[in-house]
């Protein structure tokens, strides 16, 4: 068994993915038979009416074994020796698998010979399609090991801090004020405590969020991918009685449906235009290839756009043509083969554009053979793909959902909702870098500037502690998407992985706040809670100081290069120009609110003495994540020299698996941001000490009314308190077309004692008119015909007589 | 003897068929009925028996025998409907059909 483990250490990913499975499987059957056994006396051995602890324990044991696998393989991984001689071969068979799971035809076992070699012998000749399967497969680089070992290093840390917070799930009857507070029916609730199913469905998550990170193509991606949105449905509306998270748990989930049909779609299209959905045969079939042995390089891992030769050769093979260099772009993008023989390189291609050279497809597609795909199509699967992220990690225009979905208990919010799997939408665009076009990360850098700043915006007046955490989160998801979106590859990733530790550490010091205020979440009834919380209260301002962009803190280094490859960018193309100024703004904001909200907790004097009173620091259990969160969220991403941010050794080691084409096809870019980093670095810092000092001045010691004012209608504060009125936005533009739909769809079935007296009308008019009165006329035909049959002999003898008359007559009529 | 041909006796067969078929259609009587029927057999016996004569040669001993048979079923046929008849008259003190509607749905 060991061996097997050890004969390919990537395999160990696979077992540290499954631990949190099994602790899931585990749970749920223990839970089962406590259920079933009511009565007997296994019931009282697997729990009773109280639940355990023992199920929390497990889920924390799986989860610790995990990290321990994730840290000591990433150590194994990142002293791999093939790194140093770019081994590629030796790097994938310890570092990756794949499997058939469900195979559509037969084995190929014998491919066919490259195309090309065919085609010399028979200019015509079909070859045959190689079969297409759904794999399972796992591919370890640098991105997901470190992911992966962030996911579950936070994951445990997570599972520890809820064992103490979720203490009053514990109970065999637990009081929900809030349904109290929300229904107005309901005088007084009790349930049980739902401590297991807590940890059911952490586990559960756990197990999803990393099967999506080790996943090596699209669709394992994709059953992740519904997983995890699935546990989020659950825990958001883990209070399901009360309807508001009732409410932000179908919003979330409706929401992730409108970004996953995007996904789904881009799927289709690589299915059927590519043939695979590797993530890696995805990218050598759409981007050329990486050397030729004529060492050519100028069009090396590039899209190359042909045009469609007028007239078709034959009737099975058609044939493109590369467009002279400076005429338009053509309108087809050339796929090439997965299989090359060492000399073939290219001469399909006709890869010197000096001679007038074009290629030609079968109509019978292989990996072997040359293709092409309209380009339009191309753009479209990218930007499925990239809704699919929008949704997951709420961008504009799905970014609704991820506030609300703050019903869901704290820990949740911080490990789903701020860490991980909003971040997945992250991930896969960097995952999936290299098949995007141009156009496709134009946008992607617009929507992550647009909701990075509107996002920001809301941040600034919002009074729940956990909402404001919330619009952080979606604006700091806005700023990974920019990067990646004008290429800064590492840059957005690096921001990824330092945003996780420091917003899992603010979540979680909410949440501790939460827990010792006795489930007051309105900053403006906080206040002075430093003398009574001081770890919490010194552990959040290492976080708040993180994600302002203090320098030596980590988020300092992924915000400079965000801000390098932003300003690079926008200088190399003066048009986009925005994309730099929107995140130097967004700094300055966010260092505000971040200030604003930790100033309200914890400094001034106590404005509501009732919460400041009853007030107390959370238990070791609790604290002891916050403290190794926070030293993660200072030194998560050091290098040496401390003071030089291109030297973070998680970019340096990030920047292993970035996209080989980045240098070259960024050049430009690369070479402005860092003749201007100093710049940027200072304007950066300028920015955050700006919202630091605005947010001092203002918030240090509140004046009461300042703080506890209402917002007056028709200021812009109220206009971002309001949310930029996207909800209504929503509500007038979809919810209520469709409600109007619904309706008038619905008025065609009316019952006779529903709905208003022209509704029925109308119904009897319409659709259940028609259908009874086909239901009528089936009635009274049969009873007019029943006449027929009087059982008088001389009527039945003249039907016959005259029918055979008739039917005599009919012959005669035909014989002639 | 002159030979008439087919014509003249399909001509009469029809002839008495029609009678026979009108007869049972428009009499209320069942004796009338019956006798309709009489009349609709012995045209198919004369069909029967023309054809052997006059059809071709593989028909000569079939139509006659056939002939034979119709006339042996019709007696058959009137002692058992004679039979029904007198019953009903029993029961009902009519002959008239139209009256015989007990088992009408």
């Amino acid at each position: 068994m060991l061996d097997f483990l050890l004969a390919v250490p990537g395999r160990l990913y696979v077992v540290a993915t499954l631990l949190p499975l099994l602790a899931f499987t585990l749970l749920l059957l223990t839970g089962l038979m406590r259920r079933l056994s009511v009565g007997t006396p296994l019931h009282r051995i697997l729990g009773g009416e109280q639940p355990r602890l023992l199920g929390a324990l497990i889920v924390l044991a799986a989860m610790a074994s995990s990290a321990t696998i994730g840290v000591t393989n990433l150590q194994r991984f990142l002293a791999d020796p093939a790194h140093a001689t770019h081994d590629d071969a030796g790097l994938a068979a310890r570092w990756s698998e794949r499997m058939d799971w469900f195979r559509l035809g037969s084995l190929d076992t014998d491919p066919p010979p490259v195309f090309e070699k065919q085609r010399q012998e028979n200019p015509h000749r079909k070859v045959p399609r190689t079969a297409l399967a759904l794999e399972l497969g796992y591919r370890i680089d640098h991105l997901s090991a470190v992911l992966f070992a962030m996911v579950t290093v936070v994951g445990t840390l997570i599972v520890m801090f809820s064992i103490g917070y979720m203490k009053d799930e514990r109970n065999a009857a637990v009081e929900d004020h809030e349904v109290e507070k929300q229904t107005p029916t309901v005088h007084r609730f009790h349930r049980r405590g739902r401590f297991g199913r807590f940890f059911l469905f952490l586990s559960l998550f756990c197990f999803s969020m990393l099967n999506l990170l080790i996943a090596d193509n699209l669709f394992q991606i994709f059953v992740s991918w519904e997983l995890v949105g699935l546990c989020s449905f659950f825990l958001i509306g883990f209070y399901y009685e009360r309807p508001s998270a009732s409410y932000a748990a179908n919003k979330a989930f409706i929401m992730n449906r409108i970004g996953d049909a995007g996904f789904l779609v881009a799927i289709m299209i690589a299915w059927t235009s590519l043939g695979t959905l590797n993530i890696e045969e995805m990218k050598h079939r759409l981007r050329s290839p990486a050397a030729d042995s004529h060492g050519k390089l100028d069009l090396a891992e590039q899209f190359v756009r042909v045009n469609l030769e007028d007239p078709i050769v034959d009737d099975s093979v058609k044939r493109y043509s590369l467009p002279a260099v400076d005429a338009e772009p053509g309108t087809h993008l050339a796929l090439f083969p997965l299989a090359w023989e060492e000399a073939d390189h290219f001469h399909g291609l006709g890869y010197k554009r000096s001679q007038d050279h074009g290629f030609e497809v079968p109509d019978v597609l292989t990996f072997t053979s040359y293709g092409a795909m309209p380009y339009w199509l191309f753009v479209a699967m990218g930007l499925g793909l990239f809704l699919g992220c929008v949704g997951k990690s709420a961008q504009m225009p799905l970014h609704t959902w991820l506030p609300d979905a703050m019903e869901g208990p704290t820990p949740v919010s911080a490990l789903i909702h701020a860490a991980t799997m909003v971040a997945a939408g992250v991930y896969l665009v960097g995952r999936c870098f290299a098949l995007f076009a141009p156009e496709v990360l134009l946008v992607i850098a617009y929507t992550g500037a647009v909701t990075m700043f509107v996002a920001a915006t809301i941040a600034l007046v919002m009074t729940d502690i956990k909402r404001v955490l919330a619009y952080s989160t979606v604006s700091q998801l806005g700023l990974m998407m920019l990067a990646l979106g004008v290429g800064g590859w590492v840059a957005g990733l690096l921001h990824l992985l330092t945003h996780a530790f420091f917003k899992a550490l603010l979540f979680l010091g909410a949440g501790s706040v939460i827990h010792g205020c006795h489930h007051e979440q309105d900053l403006r009834k906080m206040g002075g809670l430093a003398k009574k919380m001081r770890t919490t209260a010194l552990t959040m301002l290492v976080g708040v100081l993180a994600i302002a962009g203090t320098p030596f803190f980590s988020g300092w280094y992924s915000k400079d290069l965000v801000l390098q490859a932003a300003l690079g960018f926008g200088l190399t193309h003066p048009q986009h120009i925005a994309l730099f100024i929107l995140p130097l703004l967004t700094a300055a904001m966010t260092a505000f609110y971040m200030f604003r909200l930790w100033f309200l907790a914890f400094a001034g004097a106590p404005r509501d003495h009732h919460v400041h009173d009853h007030a107390h620091e959370s238990p070791l259990i609790m604290t002891l994540p916050l403290v190794i969160l926070a030293a993660f969220s200072i030194g998560v991403a050091w290098g040496w020299p401390l003071w030089e941010v291109d030297h973070s050794l998680l970019a340096h080691a990030l920047n292993h698996s970035a996209p080989s084409f980045l240098p070259t096809v960024y050049a430009h870019e690369y070479e402005t941001a860092h003749h201007y980093h100093l710049a940027v670095g200072g304007a950066a810092l300028l920015a955050a000490a700006l919202g630091f000092g605005l947010a001092a001045i203002k918030y240090w010691k509140p004046r009461r009314a300042m703080v506890l004012g209402d917002i007056k209608p028709g200021t812009p504060a109220n206009f971002l308190a309001k949310k930029w009125y996207f909800d209504e936005l929503y509500d007038a533009v979809v919810l209520k077309p469709t409600v109007a739909i619904a309706r008038f769809a619905g008025a065609f079935d009316k019952r006779p004692t529903e709905g208003t007296l022209a509704a029925r009308r109308y119904d009897a008019a319409t659709l259940d008119g028609w259908l009874n009165g086909l239901g009528d006329a089936t009635l009274s035909a049969g009873r007019s015909l029943r006449r027929l049959q009087t059982g008088r002999l001389r009527s039945y003898i003249l039907v016959l007589a005259l029918t055979t008359a008739a039917m005599l007559a009919i012959l005669t009529v035909l014989k002639t | 003897m002159t030979d008439l041909g087919l014509t003249p006796f399909l001509v009469l067969a029809s002839f008495l068929f029609v009678c026979g078929v009108v007869c049972i259609a428009t009499k209320r009587n069942a004796i009338g009925i019956l006798m309709g029927v009489e009349l609709v057999l012995n045209a198919a016996n004369l069909n029967f028996v023309a054809f052997a004569r006059f059809g071709p040669p593989s028909f000569r001993l079939e139509g006659q025998v056939f002939a034979l048979m119709v006339i042996v079923l019709a007696a058959a046929e009137a002692a058992v409907a004679l039979a029904i008849i007198l019953n009903f008259y029993n029961n009902h003190s009519t002959v008239d059909v139209d009256r015989a509607d007990e088992l009408r749905g």
